[in-house]
């Protein structure tokens, strides 16, 4: 049993579509509940594919292979989860993710799309050039805990602290986590717009999103607390 | 107020409480390097605080300093509070330019000497004529001198030539790094520092000022009195031309990234802080796009690209690569951000192109390694060219894989002799390329992601335009690194097709070329204005399937 697990997580580390695919549907004819497969299996192989990916092992190719081999195995998995697990997912964290308004450049934000998306949270990407009324706006449609503005561009970071003051106006800042990145953040620059969270790499943001959202329901941390990863 | 005092200069700053010492340093008039502009990103900003450190408070962004430097008492500038008076001592930034190796021949071709500038000496009198217009009168006859100047303003380097408008000869030309990169470093933090009429002021003086002075050298060396100079043409980016102009750049750097001046005009040069003859004029060649400038103007002049038969692809290697397909007369223009890695930033050893930096590298079949460095002293750290050929030999015999890995000693085919250089570096995997100078797994990622920027944007640009690689008749390399490059490295890095390396060509700085050709040939002007009103522009961000291809675009 644990052996099909096992070569599972490898197939995904070694961005075997074919072979991920199978080895799913062979978790699943072995009797092996579904969420465990996904939990264990899926969920293990995406994790090493981010510490390569941190380590700098792995590169955008690599990560995007290995998403595409984790798909197929969902893709085989997820008919066979239990619906009481949709119940589950509401725990998740849920994440709005987007490129700032007047900035165009997505690829760095696609990528923690990615990383979070196969880390386990649900996440809504809202594309590029985002205006921060569509950050919140989505915010509360998709019933997020968690919002996460990129940019490349320096002229555009300053937008970055519009949607924080959006939140402020509209008497919603309690209600959501921000986190922020981008080739042109810091750390700084994300305690002085009032962000909750930094991160400077795609795999950072996923150890940030999970320790800001440790507890089941996410806190607010204290004024002027940033967590930077 | 706290009172700040700069050690070597002996300058005082008294700031409000509060302030940081970048702020401090500015309102004393001190120049530290800042290329990030104070975001705390890049670390060039370290300050040694002497006197008065307990009264500062530091964020120490992105642990920027090493602990031996934070032992000796440097800080960062931009991140540090001042509170209480102190004293610090600050690195000079005198004596950047000296080593600079700056590229300043570009290709050009023939034309013919008829400048917008004319004199006629009539009734015991000079009148100067700009085209048809009476300019100015001079006493006596002042016919047998008119000068000129052509400026390529580079987002890093300047290169200015003083031009004898009669002759057509080119009497000397000066080269300097561009001021504004001591405050920011690249053309969008530039943009953002201009934003504020402070800023824009501060980057419009800065850059006149290196004007004048280059001007005062090349007229002093020449033995011309610059009041015989009566005009001036910039080239350069579009962000670079705002400067100059003192032209608010901010609709540039956000999305739909318009510019304000489109060129193609003259300005009077003395309300725009140079000083050459009073009456003088700057003309601006026609600006394409928001990052497509005059300099690329400049180029497809002098490359003559909208005269030539077939298909050529033109590419400016550079921060953003700018690229243009001309296919029996009609163009087609694009640029990407391939950031600043080209230049040496964010790369471990990287380094301007100065003293010690390596420009050349080749692996031989043994595993044995040539480099030469600048200056052809010790090797200290890469420049661009350097990095292209480090870069390309690795991945040419396998010490780095197709997908950018470097390959572990143990499971290499590469020679022996190589084997022992792959190491590792703060638990990373390196390549040793000399004694203390690295290239680590990341700087191949940097390299990657820069190599992969332009070439996507080569390949979208030829599938939009419908051009297949037999049909590219000419690929015309240009940019600062120009003739310095190898179009083995270009190939190897997969930056350039490898069914097109056979048909690479080094054209130099065209923008300076391009702009002489200004200067020099008046018909040039209706000529380029009526060409690039037609260029054809792609926005790549816009294209279908864009990203697919930019990922395809990293590999080797």
């Amino acid at each position: 049993m644990q052996e099909i697990l096992q070569r599972l997580s490898d197939a995904i580390l070694a961005m075997d579509e074919d072979a991920a695919a199978q080895l799913a549907q062979e978790a699943i004819d072995a009797g092996l509940d579904p969420t465990e497969v996904i939990d264990s299996a899926c969920l293990d192989g995406m994790e090493r594919v981010g510490t390569l990916f941190e380590q700098e092992e792995y590169f955008i190719p690599e990560l995007l292979s290995s998403a595409d081999a984790l798909y197929a195995a969902l893709d085989v998995l997820r008919p066979h989860v239990h619906p009481s697990v949709a119940e589950r997912q509401r725990a998740l964290p849920r994440v709005v993710i987007g490129s700032i308004e007047g900035d165009t450049h997505d690829i760095g934000k696609n990528v923690v799309s990615l990383i979070l998306s196969t880390g386990g949270c649900e996440v809504r990407d809202l594309g590029r050039d985002v205006p921060s009324t569509e950050f919140v706006r989505a915010a509360q449609d998709f019933a997020a805990n968690i919002i996460a503005i990129s940019t490349l561009m320096t002229t555009t970071m300053e937008r970055v602290g519009t949607v924080i003051e959006a939140l402020r106006k509209q008497g919603l800042r309690a209600d959501y986590l921000v986190i922020v990145g981008g080739r042109p953040l810091s750390p700084t620059f994300a305690r002085r717009i009032g962000a909750d969270g930094y991160a400077e790499t795609a795999a950072g943001a996923l150890r940030l999103v999970r320790a800001l959202t440790a507890d089941p329901r996410p806190k607010r941390p204290g004024v002027g607390d940033l967590i930077v990863l | 107020m706290p009172e700040i005092t700069f050690i070597p200069d002996g300058l005082n700053s008294t700031i409000p409480v509060g302030a940081t010492l970048l702020e401090a340093a500015r309102s004393a008039g001190i120049v530290i390097e800042s290329p990030c502009d104070g975001v705390g990103t890049c670390g060039k900003c370290k300050v040694r605080v002497l006197a008065g450190a307990e009264t500062l408070e530091t964020s120490d962004d992105r642990h920027k300093l090493s602990e031996e430097e934070r032992a000796e008492g440097f800080v960062l500038a931009c991140s540090s509070t001042v509170f209480g008076d102190m004293t610090v001592e600050v690195e000079s930034t005198e004596g950047h330019n000296k080593t600079l190796k700056i590229l300043s021949e570009g290709a050009s071709f023939a034309y013919e000497l008829e400048p917008f500038i004319t004199k006629r000496f009539e009734g015991g009198q000079t009148t100067i004529y700009a085209g048809d217009e009476p300019l100015g009168v001079e006493e006596g006859d002042t016919t047998d001198k008119l000068y000129g100047l052509a400026i390529d303003i580079g987002t890093t380097t300047v290169v200015t030539a003083l031009i004898d408008m009669l002759t057509g000869e080119e009497l000397d030309s000066v080269s300097a790094l561009n001021p504004q990169s001591l405050h920011a470093q690249d053309v969008l933090t530039r943009i953002k520092f201009a934003s504020t009429p402070e800023g824009l002021r501060e980057m419009h003086e800065s850059v006149t000022a290196q004007f004048r002075s280059m001007t005062d050298d090349l007229c002093a060396r020449a033995g011309v009195d610059k009041r015989f100079i009566y005009e001036t043409v910039y080239s350069g980016n579009t962000t670079m031309i705002h400067l100059a102009t003192n032209v608010n750049p901010a609709t540039l750097g956000k999305f739909p990234y318009i510019p304000q001046i489109f060129g193609g005009n003259h300005i009077p040069a003395a309300e725009y802080g140079l000083d050459i003859a009073p009456f003088g004029l700057i003309y601006l060649p026609p600006i394409i796009t928001a990052f497509v400038g005059p300099d690329i103007t400049s180029g497809v002049l002098a490359a003559r690209l909208h005269e030539r038969r077939g298909t050529t692809l033109f590419v400016d290697i550079g921060t953003n690569g700018e690229m243009i397909i001309a296919r029996d007369g009609t163009l087609s223009a694009t640029s990407t951000a391939a950031g600043p890695a080209f230049e040496g930033m964010n790369i471990t050893s990287g380094m301007r192109a100065g003293t010690g930096a390596i420009e050349y590298f080749s692996i031989a079949e043994d595993g044995s390694i040539e480099l030469r460095t600048i200056g052809a002293t010790k090797p200290v750290g890469i420049c661009g060219s350097g990095l292209f050929d480090i870069v390309g030999e690795l991945a040419r015999v396998g010490v780095i894989g197709k997908n950018g890995r470097i390959v572990p000693a143990n499971r290499g085919t590469y020679p022996e002799m190589l084997k022992e250089r792959v190491v590792e570096l703060n638990g990373k995997p390196a390549f040793c390329v000399a004694d203390e100078v690295f290239i680590t797994q990341g700087d191949i990622r940097q390299v990657q992601l820069a190599k992969g920027a332009v070439r996507s944007g080569v390949e979208a640009m030829m599938t939009s335009v419908g051009v297949s690689e037999a049909e590219v008749g000419a690929v015309q390399i240009a940019g600062s690194f120009g003739y310095h490059l190898r179009a083995d490295s270009l190939v190897n890095i997969a930056l350039i097709p490898a069914a097109l390396g056979d048909r690479i060509e080094f054209v130099g700085n065209t923008s300076k070329s391009g702009a002489q050709a200004f200067l020099l040939n008046t018909p040039c002007r209706a000529e380029m204005e009526e060409v690039t009103a037609q260029v054809n522009s792609v926005e790549l961000s816009n294209q279908e399937g864009f990203d697919k291809l930019f990922v395809a675009c990293l590999g080797f």
